[in-house]
């Protein structure tokens, strides 16, 4: 742990600053950065020791109501929670594996599944011994999330799913611990100028006959979450397996991509906090022309500009779960705050992509900037830049949804619906 | 049967501030938490209630300032039942021995308590007064610097514990209720509370007790109630770096009697 402490406490609750606690002195015991930047080198997926950890901390897919197996836990707490998974993982591994994909997506599979489902996959991934996720993107895109070709035709109580998923987090490890993916497909014809319609979303156990998990691909980063894809031949999937109701899937895959991000938004702001603590540590010791660096402006001013805009980014995380907090209680989730704010989802949507589209990006800057204040030591894996540089590229490239397209979020939001470039 | 663990809010940090008028510690403003003492001694009393089959309350019991509910809260979170906040304008400024009577009178007003858990020290003081002192006060016997507890036998109402010495320990026996005073061992890990006892937390019954509740006279708390006065109190100055010799146990035995020759030790 850093000498340094940057974090402020002070608008936490009780049991935010217990969360934090908890996670800082589980990360100290079982997850040290030593840890984090080895298991990046090796390249294995992720350690079953580390999800146990997890599940026994209660931090995966807290939001789910307590009567579904989940802690009910409002977004604040749940942020609170990834932004500290951030800071004790800052290749964002942990944060994509299991407060993105798992605690995002689970949390909105289970608002859509049935009990079946619900009984058979999320409870068991809410104690860490499933993996339940997402696959969206295909070979012809990701971006355009309803601009897909996978396709599922109803044969009696069963529908039979043919298609191909790519650039999907965790096949790995859904293999080897069981488990499933959200996946969507179409369920009737392409609407010219509609695509979204007949958009429908269901869930599919990896072990499904059919299902062939494709190699996972090298990436840059996240060296202890795998990346890959599956193909669909012929895969059957019961009625019951369907998420909510036929042709609504881009309205549910859009909450889910909500839920997603926002988790990834408060992880990396963990993730800058860490990599300036590090760097503080480093540039108050180390002298150069007879001052520590830090003394020297052209460190200092970059280094509090992205403190600056970490703690910035930390109060927007925190507005905009305020905001999620009243969508949900006005859902029958949860009670209802004494005093609950009604948003659109679209206006939540637009924090949301703000978030998405911001944060990532600072911690990946504050990492390039801190292996420039370090030098050849910040550039080597000794030291945590390198690693967590490569990690959160994942999420300014595309997981998630990508910069670019939170921008056309915002951009609808502030300047009008006249003005979204595509539909 | 019930237990009761005596903890105390310390402050989180190396820089402690001392007001110069009253030689006391400032705690506003500054991090604070839960004394590594105390949690060790909630940690023993937990894992022995686990072992129990019969019904067992821990309250965790401290006197503080109003803030001092956080370090309570995480008792609860660890596995205390219920706790107690002892606090009041009338206690302030004391020293251990004030601190002892309020909370002897607190467990008397608690009832009937079978084993009274302590931290051998507080991090902040460093006086390992306040558990000895409560003892007592009560009238019950102590065994202090406790690592362990071998053997506890409730029918009979004895204890074993396993007592930390300069040679080693010791193992002694007593009767119940007594005190124990734990010292943990540097490779002592404490229980990580998680999300669910956090929350469950929440619900679990706090009081807070002031100068009333207590009874007695005034003078008897805080600084009126104080046997000693603090003539100074200062932050030791840092000892300086070390040297480290960092080779092979040959080598580096070697390094270090001619290190001692050069300062003329030897």
């Amino acid at each position: 742990m850093a000498e340094t402490d940057l974090s402020d406490e002070r608008n936490l609750t009780e049991e935010q600053k217990l969360f934090k606690e908890s996670i800082s002195d589980w990360g100290e015991r079982n997850l040290p950065l030593e840890r984090v930047i080895e298991m990046n080198r090796e390249g294995h997926p992720f350690p079953e020791d580390i999800v146990e950890g997890l599940a026994d901390l209660g931090v995966i897919m807290g939001t789910v109501p307590e009567e579904h197996g989940g802690m009910g836990l409002d977004w604040t707490d749940q942020a609170v929670i990834a932004e500290q998974i951030g800071y004790i993982d800052p290749s964002i591994a942990t944060a994509a594996g299991f407060m993105a994909v798992e605690t995002g997506w689970g949390f909105t599979i289970n608002r859509h599944c049935n009990e079946e489902v619900r009984e058979k996959f999320v409870k068991p991934a809410i104690n860490g011994n499933k993996f339940i996720g997402i696959a969206t993107t295909e070979p012809g895109g990701g971006s355009d999330v309803a601009g897909f070709e996978s396709t599922a035709e109803k044969d009696g109580d069963e529908w039979i799913l043919n298609g191909e998923k790519t650039f999907i987090s965790g096949v790995e490890e859904c293999k080897k611990m069981g488990g499933g993916y959200w996946v969507n497909v179409r369920t009737g014809p392409q609407v010219e100028g509609a695509p979204y319609k007949n958009m429908t979303s269901f869930f599919v156990p990896i072990d499904s006959d059919g299902l062939e998990p494709q190699e996972p691909y090298d990436d840059a980063g996240r060296g202890s979450l795998s990346t890959s894809g599956f193909k669909m031949n012929d895969v059957r999937v019961p009625d019951e397996y369907m998420l909510g109701e036929e042709g609504k899937g881009f309205y549910y895959t859009m909450e889910g991509f909500d839920n997603a991000r926002v988790m990834i938004g408060a992880s990396a702001v963990g993730v800058t906090r860490r990599i300036l603590e590090e760097a503080a540590d480093y540039i108050k010791e180390r002298e150069t022309f007879g001052n520590p660096l830090a003394k020297y402006e052209g460190i200092q001013f970059p280094f509090v500009e992205r403190y600056t805009e970490m703690e910035a980014s930390d109060l927007m995380v925190k507005r905009t779960t305020e905001m999620q907090n009243t969508r949900y209680d006005e859902a029958g989730w949860k009670e209802k705050k004494e005093k609950p704010q009604t948003y659109k989802p679209t206006e939540i949507a637009k924090w949301i992509s703000m978030i998405k589209y911001k944060i990532p990006h600072l911690a990946k800057d504050t990492a390039d900037d801190a292996m420039h204040w370090l030098g050849a030591a910040g550039y080597s894996s000794e030291y945590i830049f390198e690693t967590a540089w490569r990690g959160v590229m994942s999420y300014c490239v595309g997981a998630e949804g990508g910069a670019n397209i939170q921008k056309i979020v915002i951009g609808r939001e502030t300047l009008g619906k006249d003005y979204v470039p595509y539909k | 049967m019930r237990f009761v663990v005596l903890v105390k809010q310390v402050p989180d940090t190396t820089e402690v501030e001392v007001d110069e008028e009253t030689g006391t510690i400032i705690r506003e403003g500054v991090p604070s938490a839960l004394n590594a003492f105390d949690e060790f001694a909630l940690n023993v009393a937990v894992d022995l209630k686990e072992e129990l089959e019969e019904e067992v309350e821990i309250i965790a019991l401290t006197m503080g300032p109003p803030q001092a509910d956080e370090a309570l809260n995480k008792c609860l979170a660890i596995g205390a039942d219920k706790a107690v906040l002892l606090t009041d304008k009338v206690f302030a400024g004391a020293d251990t021995w004030a601190t002892a009577v309020t909370l002897g009178r607190a467990l008397k007003n608690i009832g009937e308590v079978d084993m009274v858990f302590a931290g051998q020290e507080a991090s902040d003081g460093n006086t390992a007064q306040v558990g000895p002192e409560v003892a007592a006060h009560q009238g019950i016997p102590q065994v202090t610097y406790v690592a362990e507890i071998e053997e506890f036998d409730p029918d009979e109402g004895n204890i074993i514990c396993k007592k930390e010495t300069d040679e080693g320990h010791v193992m002694m026996k007593t009767d119940i209720p007594v005190l124990l005073a734990c010292m943990p061992k540097p490779s002592f890990e404490p229980k990580i509370p998680n999300v669910k006892e956090i929350m469950k937390a929440k619900k679990k019954p706090t009081e807070e007790w002031g100068y009333e509740d207590l009874g007695g006279d005034e003078e008897d708390y805080g600084l009126d109630g104080s046997e000693s006065v603090v003539m100074e109190t200062y932050s030791p100055p840092p000892k300086g770096e070390g040297i480290k010799v960092d080779d092979k146990p040959e080598v580096a035995v070697d390094r270090l009697v001619e290190f001692l020759d050069e300062e003329g030790i030897l």
